[in-house]
């Protein structure tokens, strides 16, 4: 039998019960629709997650090293880190935390929290300007008294969020700066922060040779394992300070002997896979049992589909049909609907993904650990297993109804009534 | 040159829940190509089983079967779907149609197993139509919208379409008029006439009179039409002689059943009718 032959009799025969095929259709829209809405919005909460931690530079770093004797690490340290390691990473980047008294026109704070840093900073983090810009190479190797203010320091110091602070100038200890831009971290910390480049906080705030505790972002080059740079990262700060490795189960660390603390995004990505999974298992396992119910329906229609054309049966293994032929024949009308229905069902999973996202999008965000409005996301990976799966159940469930009509006897079936 | 059908001794033995029904009793039966045959037989005579086995639908359980010189008993199931494909063609006493496929569509519904391009279906189709003389504005109609004459005439046209050598018709005109019954027969001469190997099944003598030859099968043994006359002027005398002969049958039949088995395969001894086969004939059994 050919591909044509077999299409042309698998579209009559759907067409020619309509009613039966559009319930059994709609039986695995519904399964499919369960499985996509559900796997978008948790799809959708981990991008939130991830883009609230600012992580979607999975290619991130975070390097903490303090080597032995209680000496902490300097700029020139970071430099020559950087030199060593540079065929795993694009670029690292050494950054540190202070804190000063602010003000502007209208408002002051007690406590800014500043972190001093070059512009690759803010590229590894993944942030970037919501208003104005931020800093650049130029202004951060001058030392230009410029600073870019996060979302809480603009309400703080000028009222609201909203406030028009771009070209204004704010004191920062004894100095004044003047803002360029702000940044979104993603996260709304409520923690007033300011970037500010470290050579303008060196010379101004924490002065040269100034105790601060320096640490080190790595940009690992594209397609690298993360695992494996982090590895190499570790191996060579403890070599290169001669830290000692930790014990199995030590927690703590002293100054001291030093300690060595590398941590990918990629790690934390996985983790918050794991907890997402654990929805995912939920969810699917929901979607699934109505599947499973779609699946049966299919079945069900099969057999009464085998059982009134008995003689239609018959009469075609009396011209010629092999079994192979009835097979395929019954097989690709299942497979068919449960096609049809998947490609549906796709469609208005996602729609449902956003219906559910407006109505209870936060409540699920919330739950898992992220905040504010969720967005569906559908990846081909979700629509290429989606569809697998349709196939799956139209192979499975069409099987033995088609098998059993395989399997009939011609003079049998050719007499049924 | 082979015989189109050379079936030798052959059984068919069903089972079922009361135990192993023989359905066929040795038979053997030769045709020649090129020849219409006419099998007569009341219902439940094994005709249908008989037809089955030579239409390779059904397997004899005992005995053999050459079909054009293959040895179809040796054959898989598929194997055996293919034989059908390439070499028989059926005509159905129902017809069999798709109700919701076009005339031309049910005609080349077995092509679709064939090895027939596509693209040379349609033609196929059309010739085997109008060998059979279906107007051709039928050919696009629904076939339940057809009359029973028409109806059959598709049926054939769908036996004729993958050029056959054997046609199997099991009462062709069992559901038809008598003028319709008719030119469905001369469609069946003009058939044979283009060499094809026709086996008819019936249990009307008129249309088996179109035959070239009649065999008769009763209690799934095949006799001769001459031995059929025998065996009917012997039943007609022991009518005239009265009931007498219907107890005797009565009492016999618990007895040993077929004393034709001893007798061989072709004899009949009309001193020992079944019990069956006297209430088939209409006979009182007791």
């Amino acid at each position: 039998m050919r591909a044509r032959d077999l299409a042309y009799e698998t579209s009559s025969a759907l067409l020619a019960n309509r009613a039966r095929t559009l319930l059994t259709v709609l039986g695995i829209v519904i399964g499919i629709a369960a499985v996509i809405a559900m796997t978008a919005l948790i799809d959708g909460v981990k991008a939130q997650l991830v883009g609230q931690l600012g992580l979607n530079m999975s290619r991130t770093v975070n390097i903490t090293c303090w080597p032995p004797g209680n000496q902490p690490l300097d700029q020139d340290d970071i430099e020559e880190i950087g030199t060593a390691l540079a065929s795993d990473y694009e670029f690292v980047t050494g950054f540190t935390y202070t804190s000063a008294q602010a003000s502007s026109s209208t408002a002051s704070l007690e406590y800014l929290n500043i972190t001093a840093c070059e512009p690759e900073y803010f590229q590894a983090m993944g942030y970037e300007a919501s208003r104005g810009r931020l800093f650049d190479a130029e202004e951060s190797a001058e030392g230009d008294m410029v600073v870019v203010l996060g979302g809480s320091t603009v309400k703080n110091l000028f009222g609201s969020p909203d406030a028009d602070c771009v070209g204004q100038t704010v004191r920062i200890g004894s100095s004044q700066y003047t803002v360029v831009g702000v940044v979104n971290e993603g996260f709304t910390y409520d923690n007033d922060t300011c970037y500010m480049p470290a050579e303008t906080a060196v010379t101004r705030l924490i002065g040269q040779g100034g105790y601060a505790s320096w640490q080190i972002l790595g940009f690992a080059r594209e397609g690298s394992d993360m695992y494996a740079v982090a590895d190499a990262t570790e191996a060579y700060l403890h070599d290169r300070y001669g830290i000692p490795w930790p014990e199995e189960d030590q927690t703590s660390f002293s100054s001291d002997e030093g300690y060595v603390y590398v941590q990918t995004a990629q790690a934390l990505i996985d983790q918050l896979d794991a907890t997402t999974a654990t929805f995912r298992m939920l969810a699917l396992a929901v979607a699934g049992i109505s599947l499973l119910v779609g699946g049966i329906g299919i079945m069900n229609m099969m057999l009464t589909n085998v059982t009134e054309r008995i003689r239609e049966i018959g009469l075609r293994k009396a011209l010629g049909a092999r079994r192979g032929d009835i097979t395929g024949q019954f097989l690709l009308e299942s497979v068919t609907i449960c096609i049809v229905g998947g490609v549906i069902g796709i469609g208005v999973g996602y729609g449902g993904a956003w219906a559910l996202a407006a109505v209870a999008g936060s409540a699920l965000g919330s739950m898992m650990g992220a905040s504010g409005a969720i967005s569906p996301v559908i990846s081909a990976s979700t629509v290429a297993v989606a569809t697998g799966i349709c196939v799956g159940i139209g192979v499975v469930f069409g099987w033995y109804p088609a098998r059993r009509a395989a399997k009939m006897d011609p003079v049998e079936s050719l007499r049924y009534q | 040159m082979t015989p189109a059908i050379d079936i030798q001794r052959a059984w068919r033995i069903y089972e079922t829940a009361a135990g192993y029904t023989p359905a066929l009793r040795g038979v053997s039966l030769t045709v020649a190509r090129g020849e219409f045959l006419a099998i007569m037989g009341p219902s439940g005579s094994g005709k249908s089983t008989l037809m089955n086995i030579l239409g390779c639908l059904d397997r004899p359980t005992a005995g053999s079967y050459r079909l054009e010189g293959i040895d179809v008993t040796e054959l898989s199931e598929d194997d055996l779907a293919h034989v059908r494909a390439s070499r028989l063609g059926f005509v159905f006493q129902s017809f069999n149609l798709l109700p919701r496929a076009t005339v031309l569509r049910n005609v080349m519904l077995p092509l679709v197993y064939s090895d027939l391009p596509p693209r040379d279906r349609e033609l196929a189709a059309w010739r085997a139509l109008r060998s059979v003389g279906l107007p051709e504005e039928h050919y696009l109609h629904r076939s339940n919208e057809l009359s029973g004459g028409q109806m059959q005439r598709v049926a054939i046209a769908r036996a004729l379409v993958n050029d056959p050598s054997i046609i199997f018709a099991d009462e062709p005109t069992g559901n038809l008029d008598t003028a319709t019954g008719e030119m469905v027969m001369r469609t069946f001469r003009r058939m044979q006439r283009r060499g094809k190997t026709i086996v008819l099944i019936t249990h009307d003598p008129e249309v088996a009179a179109w035959a070239d030859r009649t065999v008769h099968i009763r209690d799934g043994k095949l006799f001769s039409d001459e031995e059929e006359r025998r065996y009917l002027a012997e039943l007609a005398e022991r009518e005239e002689r009265g009931e007498k002969g219907g107890d005797a049958a009565g009492a016999d039949a618990t007895a040993t059943e077929p004393s034709a088995t001893s007798a061989g395969p072709r004899s009949f001894s009309p001193a020992a009718p079944s019990a069956r086969r006297a209430r088939l004939l209409g006979v009182p059994a007791l």
